[in-house]
């Protein structure tokens, strides 16, 4: 099954490629979102859009990454009749993964397991639990 | 053969630019009328091939006189004269039976305009 | 069996039965409150047999059979029309139910559900009732009622044409102009679907002067235009023949298989065409869209030469009005008549009546006046609920009503009426009323209020707490306040389309919930207000005024800076704490705008860094993940392209964890 690489820092993380709309390149500012979460980067808009876009860096390790440089890639994922953006450092490329390693003891609900690309590990996330984490970094209290 | 119009209203000022403009397209005024009674009675005596009708007049205004002309000849062509502001009674009129309207105060273009288009010559 | 595909026209069935279903359920309920008539059964049968023809059409052998046995029931209550009783009602019901079944299983692609058991209650039924030995007044009409009228053939009738017109700018009463060219259309035959309306035309309201109609008529294309040529400072835009609607398989067994198509089913007075929901929904993200981009256009020219922009800004105004008036007429589009949830009422009021043992009468009023189909949506189960409740908490039993000196039937009324912008649907109950000091004991105990706030409660606020997350989940308010569960939700979907929600209640007279609505959701007036970096939307509907002052003078009450506003005064916050973003910096003596709102919870104050001014937007509703952010009501973008959230104001002063005062912080 083909997926999308990209990076979050200096780690490679990857989606299935049907699970993922589009890249668009961030944009310079973002709307706040009021009282959601530190994760959230906030709303952007494409195409007349609004798409909440969630920081991954933050997300995946819940605690703030040191300065996050600016620019990025926003990662569309493929939902019905919502947007969501997931703010990536980098994206590298489509690659096709056969198969997945559930890691031995399950950190997050957000991964789904291990697995190498062209010789360098690469976790693979979970999409439903990613959207989940993502819901509970919007629903204040 | 000019067409033969029946020009109403209860200003003489307003006639006579009226005839003016008929008389400068070439057509051929016949006959005035300074009230709704009359224009009825000036219709039938005259048979023009067109009236214009002030909407505002004396004795009988320009809605009912052209209910009467019409209802004596199914077939008249009559053109409502108003001023802005009387969109509804136009529209009225319209209703009862006229064919179309001029705006007052008239200029030449727009009533020979509307008066051509209604006698198909347009 | 008919060999034609019938697939294409799976979609008309299923909505055409559906109708016909409900349309018999609904007749059923109705009957067995009046009396029994022959045509009402005769109507009864009618719906049943076109469904049965229809299903025949489709190859449905099963909702076919079935349909043959309810029909069969029926027509044996035609000629015994006194042996129709609570019992038969019961069984025509499940067969409906059962019916309306077949046809969910068709929408969904899945099989049909077993129906043998109810068609053999079906059968017994039909042969224990014997034919009636005294001919009734519409026997004797030999001939058995027929599922359509025939119609007459498609050839029959005049061609119909659609013609567009326009009306020119420089005329001088473009109203009149249109009016005449109607009119003299109107002279050719006859009229129909003049959009804008006749009305608008009048009025003269035309964007860029065009208005489009449709005309039945024998006369030739040529004569068409010039009639209209003969109208001074109209023109032709364009003018196509209407296309005839799609045949539709008649419902009927004995229908040639050769000329599956040529038959109409009725006939409609109107024409119109089904379009499915979801594609008005697009319609309205693309008008929006569309507004949203001409605001972008005009944006941009802010950057050009005074010249070019005069130019620009001429043509963005013309652009706005169209794409205004597009928005405007998918907005009517989407106008959806009240009958949508009302039409169930009756039957649900039957079942629940039945059920609680309580004996029920239902009014309904206004069920024509249209709102919103996104309102309407939202609304179907909040109304069921509250008829739910008014029967089985509102409503006594009848022996508890015949001892409290009431007719033991109750009375549910829901009606629905414009009052200028908004729709008022109320469902009043003549039972037994809310306890509110039941209520505020009860809240006190569960701590949602004080004491001292209770003593103080005015009567509307009490009767609300009915509707408390708290309280109207608590089962034991259930009985005493004589509301059910729920109430809450109810509360949550009226707000979240703008609505609000009004209880009266009387001990032992009756309780009435009334559901202030606007007609539309799409656009709203907002005061643009900045605060720290962000820009926010407050509706200018809650917003009750701006007062500039500073933070050193506010007076405080309690601790907690208030504001005169008035002749009242209102708490003072500041609106970057309520929303738990960063503050810009601020001086006490520096002057500050104080925005004046309508909160669920009276007036506050709020105070801003800048007002950025009015702007009526258009309103996207917040999907998950932002749905479930606090303290949001929308989200618009603006001309620059800078998404900016509206903030749900009614609610913006609940309590918050970290909520600091106004005056606080330097």
């Amino acid at each position: 099954m083909r997926h999308v690489i990209f990076l979050v820092g200096k780690d490679r993380y990857a989606l299935p490629l049907d699970a993922v709309r589009e890249v668009v390149v961030a944009p310079d500012r973002y709307t706040r979102v009021p009282h959601a979460g530190t994760s959230v980067k906030g709303v952007m808009t494409l195409r007349g859009r609004v798409v909440p876009v969630v920081d991954l860096a933050r997300l995946l390790v819940a605690a703030p990454s040191e300065g996050q440089p600016a620019g990025g890639k926003v990662v569309l994922l493929e939902l019905t009749r919502r947007d969501l953006g997931l703010l990536v450092t980098e994206v590298e490329g489509i690659e096709p993964i056969e198969q997945v390693d559930r890691p031995p003891h399950t950190t997050s609900r957000l991964v789904r397991g291990l697995t190498r690309v062209k010789e360098q590990a690469a976790t693979v996330l979970d999409l439903q639990g990613l959207d989940s984490a993502v819901a509970s970094a919007f629903a204040t209290e | 053969m000019s067409k033969r119009v029946l020009v109403v209203d209860d200003s003489v000022f307003m006639r006579d630019i009226i005839k003016d403009i008929f008389a400068a397209g070439g057509f051929s005024v016949v006959g005035e009328a300074g009230n709704g009674v009359e224009a009825v009675e000036k219709y039938k005596e005259l048979k023009p091939d067109l009236v214009t009708m002030d909407l505002v007049m004396p004795y009988r205004n320009g809605i009912d006189a052209t209910r009467e002309i019409l209802r004596g000849d199914g077939k008249a062509l009559v053109v409502m004269c108003s001023a802005l502001g009387q969109e509804t009674m136009v529209m009225e009129a319209i209703e009862a039976g006229a064919v179309d309207f001029i705006v007052k105060p008239p200029r030449a273009e727009d009533v020979l305009a509307v008066v051509k288009k209604v006698l198909g010559e347009g | 069996m008919a060999q034609w595909d019938t697939s294409r026209y799976t979609s008309l069935f299923i909505s055409e039965a559906t109708e016909h279903l409900e349309a018999l359920s609904k007749e059923l309920v109705r009957l067995e409150q009046g009396e029994v008539t022959a045509e009402a059964i005769d109507s009864l049968f009618r719906h049943a047999h076109s469904v049965k023809g229809m299903a025949g059409s489709m190859g449905f052998e099963a909702t076919t059979a079935l349909g043959h046995k309810l029909e069969d029931l029926l027509d044996r209550v035609r000629t015994t029309p006194t042996r129709f009783d609570r019992g038969v009602a019961d069984l025509v019901l499940q067969a409906c139910d059962a019916l309306t079944a077949h046809v969910k299983a068709v929408a969904a692609g899945q099989p049909f559900p077993d129906a043998a058991p109810l068609m053999a209650q079906l059968v017994a039924a039909t042969q224990s009732m014997r034919p009636g030995t005294t001919p009734l007044p519409f026997k004797e009409n030999a001939a058995p009622p027929l599922v359509e009228t025939t119609p007459a053939p498609e050839s029959n009738l005049p061609p119909r044409w659609l013609i567009s017109l326009k009306v020119s700018a420089s005329s001088a009463q473009p109203g009149v102009r249109g009016f005449l060219a109607y009119k003299r259309l109107g002279s050719l035959g006859n009229l129909f679907r003049c959009a804008p309306s006749l009305d608008e035309v009048k009025a003269g309201k035309l964007q860029g002067g065009l208005f489009a109609v449709e005309l039945e008529t024998t006369e030739t294309e040529a004569n068409i235009q010039k009639t209209v040529s003969q109208v001074a400072d109209v023109t032709l835009v364009s003018i196509e023949k209407v296309v005839a609607p799609p045949p539709v398989p008649a419902a009927e067994e004995a229908r040639p298989e050769s000329s599956p198509g040529d038959r109409v089913v009725g006939q409609e007075p109107q024409r119109t065409v089904r379009v499915k929901t979801e594609l008005l929904d697009e319609f309205l993200d693309l008008a929006g869209e569309l507004l949203l981009a001409t605001a972008g256009v005009r944006e941009a020219g802010r950057t050009l030469h005074e010249d070019a922009r005069s130019q620009l800004n001429v043509s963005v105004d013309r652009l706005h009005g169209l794409v205004r008036g597009l928005h405007d007429k998918v907005m009517e589009a989407r106008m959806t008549p009240v009958s949508v949830i009302t039409d169930r009422l009756p039957r649900a009021a039957r079942d629940i009546a039945r059920r609680r043992g309580r004996e029920i009468e239902l009014i309904v009023a206004g069920s024509e006046v249209e709102l919103d189909r996104a309102i309407v949506d939202e609304l179907n189960d909040p109304v069921l609920h509250l008829l739910r409740n008014a029967i089985d908490h509102g409503v006594e039993p009848p022996e508890e009503r015949r001892m409290r000196g009431k007719p033991p039937r109750g009375t549910v009324k829901v009606s629905v009426r414009r009052a200028s912008d908004r729709v008022l649907l109320e469902v009043e109950d003549d039972g037994r009323g809310m306890d509110t000091e039941r209520l505020k004991t009860i809240a006190v105990e569960r701590g949602l209020i004080t004491a001292e706030q209770a003593k103080d409660l005015p009567e509307r606020d009490a009767l609300l707490l009915s509707a408390a997350p708290g309280l109207s989940t608590a089962t034991t308010v259930t009985d005493i306040s004589g509301r059910g569960v729920g109430m809450d939700a109810v509360k949550r979907a009226v707000e979240q389309v703008g609505g609000t929600l009004e209880i009266i209640s009387k001990r032992g007279v009756g309780t009435t919930f009334r559901l202030s609505l606007p007609l539309t959701v799409a656009m709203v007036n907002l005061l643009l207000v900045s605060v720290g970096d962000d820009v926010y939307g407050l509706p200018i509907g809650k917003v009750a005024g701006v007062v500039e002052t500073t933070r050193a003078t506010l007076a405080h009450s309690q601790d907690l800076p208030v504001l005169q506003f008035g002749q009242a005064v209102v708490p003072a916050r500041e609106l970057s704490a309520l929303l738990g973003v960063p503050a810009r910096l601020h001086d006490v003596n520096a002057a500050c705008p104080f925005v004046v709102v309508e909160t669920d919870e009276g007036r506050v104050a709020l105070a801003v860094d800048a007002l950025l001014g009015q702007e009526e937007v258009v309103l996207k509703a917040l999907r998950r993940p932002l749905d479930k952010v606090r303290g949001l009501s929308g989200v618009t973008v603006l001309g620059n392209g800078r998404p900016v959230f509206i903030l749900d104001v009614a609610r913006i002063d609940a309590p918050a964890p970290h909520a600091r005062a106004a005056g606080g912080d330097a």
